[in-house]
């Protein structure tokens, strides 16, 4: 009797799931075989969801294009960016995740709570300032702009103490007894151990950085060095009436991220139930 | 024993000279935060207090922003008025459904069907997208002389154009885009309540609505409590959405208190940083508050 309702509710979920999976999927699905189509086709034809004529020049004319929307460029500065701003908090965070979880000194607990609590601050605060001391500085336009800030941030920190924290200190307790220094107790035992968790913070990071919108769309007035999240924003002002070239853009700047989530699919949903481990 | 053995390995590296200052680890961290977050902070609030044209050196005016934006008959004034008031309309549409939406999809998950894994990677896959691109891709389902929704249906509406559907693309869009983390979040948590819970009120003959109500919210509560908080900061700031999907129209009727912001900081013409300033730090204070009020009433429940 249990079962047969445990079934019959599991078929309606089932039902459901479907319908909604395939409206969910429909919208990305019409923008990819949009951008196949050619504008006349697009524009002349009613609804029709497929292309009738498969092309592919809308690619290949906008990674062409190097004068107003340098797409492959934009391209390659958000690699270029994202890249640079994984590394950087790789580092970051594992070094100071490290003095939290296994250094003993003053006011540890009262500096990790602070750091934390100025997450509260929304960016919009600081992001006029941050702006001025990038043109001091001379980083408006370059890379450096986006991979500092990228590195600010306490939750990675928590996320991967929190990871340390399980590992017994019976391992640098031996390694210590032989002679082992903190650095390499860190380098030698603790890093190979953290794994895990620090890819998904590149994965996070590197995803992060790669859709940031608002402050490379201020930061980036040099047409030739703006990442690409904020670039598809003038390719919009550019192609208003090149619909199909305009999804190409789209879809070329989600490719990245799109094959990221095939490859680790798992540890993206897993690092969500890390964060809830933590905050439930 | 944690305490004890810390405390001889302590002793065993002070003899062996082989423990560094921790300061070492911190300051990479330390040094970036400070310069790129913690100075931007302080400074961010200070130059609200400030006539600034991001080039001068900033002139303190006192409390002359806030007065201005909040009480005078400016045009900041209504700005603010305007934009803090969009903003807010936006968030309580949005965050229901980007609560409840995914709420139901996770409860439908945790059924164990067919295909979970499937269902649960496509609903989670648009999050992974930047707003620019997931704007374009849906400027394209409503367009309104060739998108799908009026070309299939054979309808003839100007939904980015026209109120209330500009608002229902946004939010339409926004649950398209955020919902999969709230899933994630809550799949986790549903799937953490004991079963015997759900057995014995079949024993009791509880109904689903019963069962839901009384076992299953309460059981995810914290999580709840987490994601509603997350959400309503993360739609607190909505920018891309209307600046990109509706370009703030129609008349302004979706012009949010970002779009303000950004324009008389980094707009064409003089920079107004000060007025921009005091506008960010009252979003920013509306966003605490609510924050705070959330957490208030959602924990004295019990």
């Amino acid at each position: 009797m249990k079962n047969k309702k445990q079934g019959a509710s599991q078929w309606l979920s089932f039902i459901f799931l479907i319908l909604l999976s395939i409206i969910w999927i429909m919208p990305l699905l019409y923008g990819v075989m949009s951008s196949f189509k050619s504008n006349i086709e697009m524009q002349s034809v009613g609804f029709k969801f497929l292309p009738i004529n498969w092309i592919l020049t809308n690619y290949s004319d906008l990674l062409q294009n190097t004068a107003n929307t340098p797409v492959f460029r934009w391209f390659l500065n958000s690699i270029v960016i994202s890249g640079g701003s994984t590394i950087l908090v790789l580092i970051v965070t594992s070094l100071s995740a490290f003095a939290f979880s296994r250094l003993r000194f003053k006011g540890r607990n009262v500096l990790f709570i602070f750091l934390l609590a100025t997450m509260m601050f929304p960016p919009v605060m600081n992001i006029i300032p941050l702006y001025k001391i990038m043109t001091l500085l001379g980083w408006a336009n370059t890379p450096w702009a986006m991979i500092f800030p990228a590195a600010t941030g306490a939750f990675n920190i928590f996320l991967v103490r929190q990871f340390m924290d399980n590992i017994p200190l019976a391992y640098d307790e031996a390694a210590r007894i032989d002679g082992a220094s903190d650095w390499q107790i860190f380098r030698i035992i603790i890093l190979p151990l953290i794994k895990p968790v620090l890819f998904v913070v590149a994965l996070f990071t590197f995803t992060g950085s790669w859709n940031d919108f608002l402050w490379p769309s201020i930061v980036f007035s040099d047409i030739n060095k703006m990442p690409i999240t904020p670039g598809l924003k003038l390719l919009q002002g550019m192609y208003v009436a090149d619909i199909p070239t305009l999804m190409a853009g789209a879809i070329i700047a989600i490719i990245p991220t799109f094959i990221l989530y095939l490859v680790a699919q798992k540890y993206f949903l897993q690092s969500m139930s890390l964060s809830v481990g933590v905050k439930g | 024993m944690a305490e004890v053995s810390l405390k001889s390995h302590e002793q065993v590296s002070k003899h062996k000279r082989t423990r560094s200052h921790p300061f070492v680890y911190l300051l990479p961290h330390l040094a970036i935060f400070t310069i790129f977050f913690f100075i931007p902070l302080i400074f961010g609030i200070y130059i609200a207090f400030t006539k600034w044209d991001l080039v001068r050196t900033p002139v303190f005016v006192g409390l002359d922003n806030f007065k201005n934006i909040l009480f005078s008959n400016s045009i900041f004034h209504d700005q603010l008025t305007s934009g803090l008031w969009h903003t807010i309309l936006f968030v309580l549409i949005s965050v229901p459904f980007c609560v409840l939406v995914p709420l139901s999809l996770a409860v439908m998950l945790n059924t164990k069907p067919k295909f979970a894994k499937f269902f649960q990677g496509l609903f989670y896959l648009p999050s992974l997208f930047s707003i620019s691109a997931v704007v374009i891709v849906w400027s394209l389902i409503f367009n309104p002389n060739y998108g799908p929704l009026n070309t299939l249906f054979n309808w003839n509406q100007v939904w980015t154009g026209t109120q209330p559907w500009a608002w229902i693309t946004i939010v339409v869009l926004t649950v398209w885009w955020t919902i999969g983390g709230n899933m994630i979040i809550y799949q986790a948590a549903l799937n953490g309540i004991p079963q015997d819970y759900y057995e014995a009120a079949d024993i009791d003959g509880a109904s689903s609505w019963k069962k839901f109500v009384h076992i299953t919210l309460p059981s995810i509560r914290g999580q709840l409590l987490f994601t509603i908080v997350t959400t309503t900061i993360a739609q607190f700031n909505i920018y891309g959405q209307p600046l990109m999907l509706t370009n703030g129209g129609p008349n302004g009727s979706t012009t949010v208190l970002m779009m303000n912001v950004q324009q008389n900081a980094f707009g064409s013409g003089q920079s107004l940083a000060g007025i921009s300033s005091a506008m960010s730090v009252i979003l920013g204070i509306c966003i605490m508050i609510v924050s705070m009020v959330q957490l208030f009433l959602l924990r004295n429940k019990d």
